[in-house]
């Protein structure tokens, strides 16, 4: 007698309701403060911003799997995040050919042409937002379709540019609540920290990356003299180091490992912002020490509760 | 840690693991009753890790209940015996509730069972160690937590042991067997531990109990209480934590380095219902004919804890706890516990000296087979792996059919407990990749 439909699979049989596509929608929750106070600055620009990057990045996956005869799994929600985190990483007056090729670099390049999502090597947002910075002066055409007709309402000097250029800065304590200027997700630090608060206690990030990020760049800022402070509530740090430095796929799976590659990755934010030409010093930092995981995976491994810790007792 | 006082959930514990949901409360209340005995048993004679027995019988013999039908010369086996009175109807490969067909003994019986036949009749005060080891030996006991180790070999140890543990931290979800036993047969038990410390001279003996079963935690506390060599340990309610290595560990904060016997620990550890067993067959002189198990499941109508002959097919089971056989599309029977407990395809299997559990689990319940994806290294399965491996890397591995590296990473270390599996947000069947892994290393060497 075969009861065949019985369902018979392997153990374990019990099933816990955690998907990819879970995470990946608590993710985007944890985002809509952040794009709720760049939209209140931004108005249409913010919005407009965020919906071309989302589709675009959307097509893009949906072309680079059908083309490549693989399972479609935009229901994942792993392309439409990444859509978000590049709008996120733009100032509102960012042209439309050059966020959408930002995007189509991050979901097609980074993540689809890398093998999809779980085999990327660098984090697809960050890497289409720094290759723009390269791209963009070689493809002036990029600039021909801006996202807006009037300038005036948006355009204003970033923080750090103020700082950069000795101006008079806002209050830090306006920094961190919410203060226009810079890209989408540099208009507040603390409604980033809110979403920040909301994953650590789904348990979809761990403390280990952003809190040495965090304190490294704190230490350093503090010994060269600056305002640690000031800087951590400016640019692309809080986004770093609880949205970017924490994907799961481009970060280390061990803790020591998350500890080291937070603390490597603070350096080198002091580093660029201090002593190095380039903007997006946080992205740059970041792609950077994402070569380095499996080395800090290799180097920090754990031994085998069954490895033997001396000469085995033999009573 | 004082039994009085203790709320559920604390205890010691070990790092790694984590808590599921325990599903418990559907039978943990029900006393243990005993099964209807059904008109013909399947005993497999390999029911054991070990050699498989040789049947002593022949087909149209005539049996009698706990008349040895198999056995073996090598030394890691245990014997089989008869479970019903009547006659062997068939000496033939049946399916065995691991999954491979294998020997099996059927037996026809009905009406008068009468008293099963005795292995040894003896007063356990004045045997000696050997004596009583020879009596566990004969009554073919093994590990009933499910390792089916057999038992004598596991005591037939001749360096010092100082400690003995009982294993009564049942971490499985869903089963309440060993549960009950420790509140309905505390005196037994306690007994059956006092032979098992004569037979490896033990010094000391801990009960872990996880602290989901207060009521197991304050009887045995009492009735241990005047004693300085018994304890009871409570621990706390984290899947595996029945596992024989983490438990070593926690109770006693020894290492258990790979390939070292228990025993070269100075340690050794006996699932309560195989420690009950100890006591009936040495004081009652009663072979492994019969244990408890779980029925359970939501839709289950008469969940409980039964004793049951070894050698009942599921769907007698199946029918005297109330459910149809034949009702049962898109629902998951299993055999042992939810996490490392085998789903069965075909209900004639048998319930074997290692079955801690019937479970009958519908679809919302459990995994299905659905279409895994790639690993996002969530890393969650490397937090809770209670061995401290990769199972991600593992997973991938295995994946890509690279089995040299699956060793640099440990693959033998892994117990198959499933907690990575049951974590895994791309819901990869990582057990299985290792399971498969393994047994293509062996088949190449």
């Amino acid at each position: 007698m075969k009861q065949s439909a019985l369902i018979v699979t392997p153990p374990p049989h019990l099933k816990l309701e955690r998907t990819v596509g879970g995470a990946m929608r608590d993710v985007m929750l944890a985002l809509l403060p952040i794009s709720a106070v760049s939209v209140y600055f931004y108005h249409a620009f913010a919005l407009k911003l965020i919906s071309l990057c989302v589709v675009t990045a959307l097509a893009t996956e949906y072309v680079f799997r059908r083309a490549r005869g693989q399972r479609v799994t935009l229901s994942d929600g792993s392309a439409a995040l990444t859509g978000l985190f590049v709008a996120l990483l733009f100032s509102p007056t960012t042209p439309v050919l050059t966020a959408m090729l930002a995007t189509f670099l991050a979901v097609g390049v980074a993540k689809e042409l890398m093998g999809g999502l779980g085999r990327n090597r660098l984090n697809p947002a960050l890497f289409g937002r720094v290759a723009i910075i390269f791209l963009a002066p070689l493809l002036p055409f990029l600039n021909q379709i801006p996202l807006y007709w009037s300038v005036d309402t948006v355009t204003r000097a970033t923080p750090l540019a103020k700082l950069a250029q000795g101006w008079d800065m806002p209050s830090t304590w306006e920094l961190f609540v919410a203060f226009p200027g810079g890209a989408l997700s540099e208009t507040s630090p603390l409604a980033l920290l809110v979403g920040a608060a909301f994953l650590l206690y789904r348990g979809h990030i761990r403390w280990h990356i952003p809190v040495s990020m965090l304190a490294s760049i704190f230490v350093l800022t503090f010994i060269l003299g600056q305002n640690p402070v000031q800087h951590l509530v400016t640019g692309g740090i809080m986004l770093g180091a609880f949205f970017m430095a924490t994907d799961w796929v481009t970060s280390p799976i061990t803790k020591q490992g998350k500890l080291i590659f937070g603390f490597a990755i603070g350096v080198l934010v002091v580093i660029f912002r201090l002593f190095l030409p380039p903007p997006e010093g946080v992205a740059f930092s970041i792609l950077i020490m994402n070569a380095f995981v499996p080395l800090l995976e290799r180097v920090t491994r754990r031994a085998s509760f069954s490895e033997p810790v001396s000469a085995p007792t033999t009573g | 840690m004082d039994a009085g006082t203790l709320r559920e959930g604390e205890g010691r514990s070990f790092v790694g693991g984590m808590h599921i949901p325990e599903y418990k409360s559907l039978t943990n209340d029900v006393p243990i009753r005993r099964m209807a005995i059904p008109d013909r048993v399947i005993v497999p004679l390999m029911q054991h890790s070990g050699a498989p027995c040789e049947p002593l019988v022949q087909v149209g013999a005539t049996v009698q209940l706990g008349q040895k039908i198999g056995d073996s010369e090598e030394f890691i086996s245990a014997p089989v015996h008869a479970t019903l009175s009547g006659t062997v109807v068939a000496i033939e490969r049946r399916t065995h509730p691991a999954g491979e067909a294998v020997e099996c003994v059927v037996i026809e019986g009905k009406g008068e069972q009468g008293e099963f036949v005795p292995v040894a009749k003896n007063n356990p005060d004045q045997m000696s160690p050997e004596e009583l080891k020879d009596a566990i030996k004969e009554a073919g006991l093994v590990g009933m937590g499910g390792a089916a180790f057999p038992t004598y070999v596991n005591i037939n140890t001749r360096q010092p042991v100082d400690t003995l543990i009982l294993n009564g931290a049942e971490c499985e979800p869903f089963l309440t067997c060993d549960h009950r036993l420790m509140v309905e047969r505390a005196d037994e038990l306690i007994t059956g531990a006092d032979i098992l410390m004569r037979c490896i001279g033990a010094k000391k003996t801990f009960i872990g109990i996880e602290s989901n079963k207060l009521d197991a935690i304050r009887i045995l506390s009492s009735k241990t209480k005047a004693r300085e060599d018994m304890e009871v340990v409570p621990l706390a309610v984290k899947y595996p934590q029945g596992y024989k290595s983490y438990l070593i560990k926690t109770i006693t904060g020894r290492d258990v380095p790979r390939g070292a016997r228990s025993a070269a620990l100075g340690c050794i550890v006996r699932n309560v219902g195989t420690t009950f067993a100890v006591y009936e067959a040495v004081v009652h002189g009663k072979p492994f004919i019969e244990r408890i198990i779980t029925v359970s499941g939501p839709e289950v109508p008469n969940r409980g804890n039964y004793i049951v002959r070894l050698g009942t097919p599921a769907d007698f089971i199946l029918r005297e706890a109330g459910v149809d056989p034949n009702q049962l599309a898109g629902n998951k029977v299993i055999f042992g516990g939810p996490m490392t407990g085998l789903a069965q395809s075909d209900l004639n299997v048998p319930v074997v000296k290692n079955t801690t559990g019937v479970l009958v689990l519908p679809s919302e319940l459990v995994r299905e087979q659905v279409p895994y994806t790639a690993c996002v290294r969530c890393g969650v399965c490397v937090e809770r792996c209670p061995n401290w491996l990769y199972p991600h890397q593992l997973s991938i591995l295995s994946e890509y059919g690279m089995y040299e590296e699956m060793q640099q990473w440990d693959i033998w270390d892994c117990i198959e407990c499933g907690v990575c599996a049951y974590v895994c947000p791309s819901q990869r069947p990582i057990v299985h990749f290792v399971k498969r892994a393994k047994t293509v290393i062996d088949n190449m060497s």
